[in-house]
């Protein structure tokens, strides 16, 4: 009696074990299938929605009307959103990750220059006044091999001094914030930072004169096959893209409006709304936006300048464009916009 | 509070004589069982270079390309630089920890009001979710040494504690029913019966917490400032150097399994004499 108990449990605790694991393998099944649904593009941006990427966002929403399907997941970092592209599990990423299209054995491509490098170099009044007064010092950068140690490092060598050392603070508000408690008294920082330090000590900081450092700040990339796949979802993105950022390049202050219009950042606070207006006045100041999405030129600037920073190996020179980028969807889309 | 639980549990005392007949026969088999070892590794390797080849991801170096970007960041002392640096936020935190958390533990093993005080503050910080609260130290404590260390002490500290009240509230009763027959005054009672009888779990608590030390510096230097080994991991993740950015990966959890199992060799020879199998 008891054996036959015993191996009636057993019966059906075997039976649970393999219901449990059909079931589990069909669950498995069909999470991944779903994110691969047709037609959809899956867009892998490395930073949560803010201010600063409203235009992106907007340019978004042109392209939703336009009839096409995205899903925007938003990562930790821009490493992470590369990571997705390269894996497949997102079809167009955001950022400039030049040494992974170098070095990553998939053949990832730039299509879509978004915005241009704007830091400003700022240093404390108190101590140093220009880029004579900061040689032999100390300056702090975001991290090692970032753009803004590149630009520091470049416009070192032109106005021929050396820094003693360069400290690593990532995040330009961490940065600012150093500067203001004199922890930090020669950086570099983002727009936004910048602004926010003139308005709490004005005349304590002092921005340093930058001229001819020019290299992509934020690009579009896919895998090359996605962009051979998908000719006509890419063409309409970059349309949307192109007609947005001239936009706001002929009138800054459209991207208050064009946010209500689309319901985005809903719930924005007060204080950050009043700084639409500013920080897309000074992008635009600044030639940030490009009005043709990059192209040739940008691309050869680009080498230039992460060669120096160490993202890219080997002599700019001898850089070849197309591996790298994917100039295709923007001359389509340019011919039909026209160039400006 | 499980980690403490197994560290316990884990480590037979010494008066549980069953297993130390167990624990001899497998150190008799001691010469084979290195070769197993020895052979997992290498199956490990094995598969590693496999799925590097395939590959598994385009952005996963195989094996072969990661030892020899080990090789490469010892020759030109990149990596040995980085373990310098790491090892001092390490080194001061599970010090730190452990002078305290011995120190709290046993205090608490021994005095009901300093239980109730500090008991639940240990167990609340072992069941926190540490890398959502490094971040908020760097609000107070900056972004230098000082909250890199903390973030040590965070993670190590509460184990240390823990398992030092453990293991004097679990002090053998008859031994101390013998002191008390002795008539041994209260201090004799605690340095020659409660800590010689609980230095085992301490020490297994000690290593426990040495390993969550390693978690909180490579915690810290990801999430605070990158220096040591995590600026190699994101300096190399960030120019795309995946072989570098995996052998400085590995090479801190071989540290970290290396100094592991010194300990354990310590502990073997010095609190464990049942343990070494002769």
């Amino acid at each position: 009696m008891l054996k036959l108990f015993r191996r009636s449990t057993r019966r059906a605790f075997l039976r649970n074990a393999a219901l449990l694991g059909v079931a589990a393998a069909a669950a498995l099944s069909v999470l991944p299938g779903d994110t691969r649904a047709a037609g959809k593009v899956r867009i892998a941006f490395g930073d949560i929605p803010s201010v600063e990427s409203l235009h992106f966002l907007i340019a978004l929403e042109r392209a939703r009307e336009k009839g096409l399907d995205l899903e925007v997941t938003y990562l930790k970092s821009e490493d992470i959103a590369a990571q997705a592209v390269v894996s497949g599990q997102a079809d167009i990423g955001v950022g400039a990750p030049y040494a992974l299209v170098q070095k990553v054995k998939a053949p990832i491509r730039f299509f879509y220059q978004m915005s241009t490098l704007s830091f400003y170099p700022i240093v404390n009044t108190e101590h140093y006044k220009s880029w004579k007064d900061l040689d032999g010092q100390e300056v702090a950068v975001h991290s090692r091999g970032s753009g803004t140690e590149a630009i520091m490092k470049l416009m070192a060598e032109k106005n021929g001094i050396s820094f003693r050392n360069i400290s690593y603070v990532p995040g330009s508000e961490v940065r600012a914030g150093a500067l203001l408690q004199g922890t930090v008294k020669a950086t570099i920082v983002d727009s936004t930072n910048r602004r926010i330090l003139m308005e709490k000590a004005p005349g304590k900081f002092a921005v340093l004169p930058m001229e001819g450092v020019s290299a992509t700040d934020e690009a579009l990339y896919a895998n090359a096959n996605y962009l051979a796949a998908n000719k006509e979802a890419v063409g309409t993105l970059v349309e949307s893209l192109v007609q947005t950022w001239r936009e706001i390049n002929d009138d800054p202050a459209a991207v208050a409006g064009l946010r209500a219009k689309y319901k985005l950042l809903p719930d924005l606070p007060k204080d950050l709304e009043a700084d639409i207006g500013p920080y897309f006045q000074e992008l635009v100041a600044g030639k940030s936006l490009p009005q043709n999405g990059g192209g040739e030129a940008a691309v050869r600037d680009d080498f230039a300048f992460y060669t120096l920073s160490g993202q890219l190996q080997g002599d700019a020179k001898t850089l070849e464009l197309t591996k790298f980028w994917d100039l295709g969807p923007l001359d389509a889309a340019l011919a039909k916009a026209g160039r400006r | 509070m499980k980690t403490t639980m197994d560290g316990v549990a884990a480590m037979p005392g010494p008066r549980h004589g069953a297993g130390g007949t167990l624990l001899r026969a497998a150190a008799a088999m001691g010469g084979g069982m290195l070769l197993w070892r020895l052979a997992s590794i290498a199956l490990f390797c094995g598969l590693w270079e496999v799925a590097g080849r395939v590959p598994i991801s385009p952005a996963f170096p195989s094996f072969s390309a990661t030892a020899i970007a080990f090789r490469d960041m010892m020759a030109d002392g990149s990596l040995p630089a980085a373990f310098a640096v790491t090892l001092q936020p390490l080194v001061l935190g599970v010090v730190i920890s452990a002078v305290l958390g011995v120190s709290a533990g046993v205090l608490m093993g021994l005095r009901r009001g300093v239980e109730w005080v500090a008991a639940p503050v240990f167990i609340v910080f072992q069941a926190a979710p540490m890398a959502a609260l490094i971040p908020l130290v760097t609000f107070v404590y900056g972004i230098g040494l000082t909250a890199k260390v903390l973030a040590v002490c965070m993670l190590a500290l509460p184990v240390i504690a823990l398992n030092g009240y453990k293991a004097v509230r679990n002090v053998n009763p008859s031994l101390l029913a013998m002191a008390r027959s002795f008539m041994a005054s209260p201090w004799q009672r605690v340095v020659k019966i409660i800590i010689p009888d609980a230095s085992p779990v301490i020490f297994a608590g000690l290593r426990l917490g040495v390993s969550a030390g390693f978690i909180g510096v490579i915690l810290a230097e990801l999430l605070i400032t990158p220096t040591g080994i995590g600026d190699l991991i994101t300096y190399h993740r960030s120019i795309a150097n995946y072989a570098e950015m995996y052998a400085s990966i590995a090479s801190i959890i071989l540290f970290s399994a290396l100094t592991l199992a010194v300990l354990q060799r310590i502990e073997t020879v010095f609190f464990r004499p049942e343990k070494q199998g002769a």
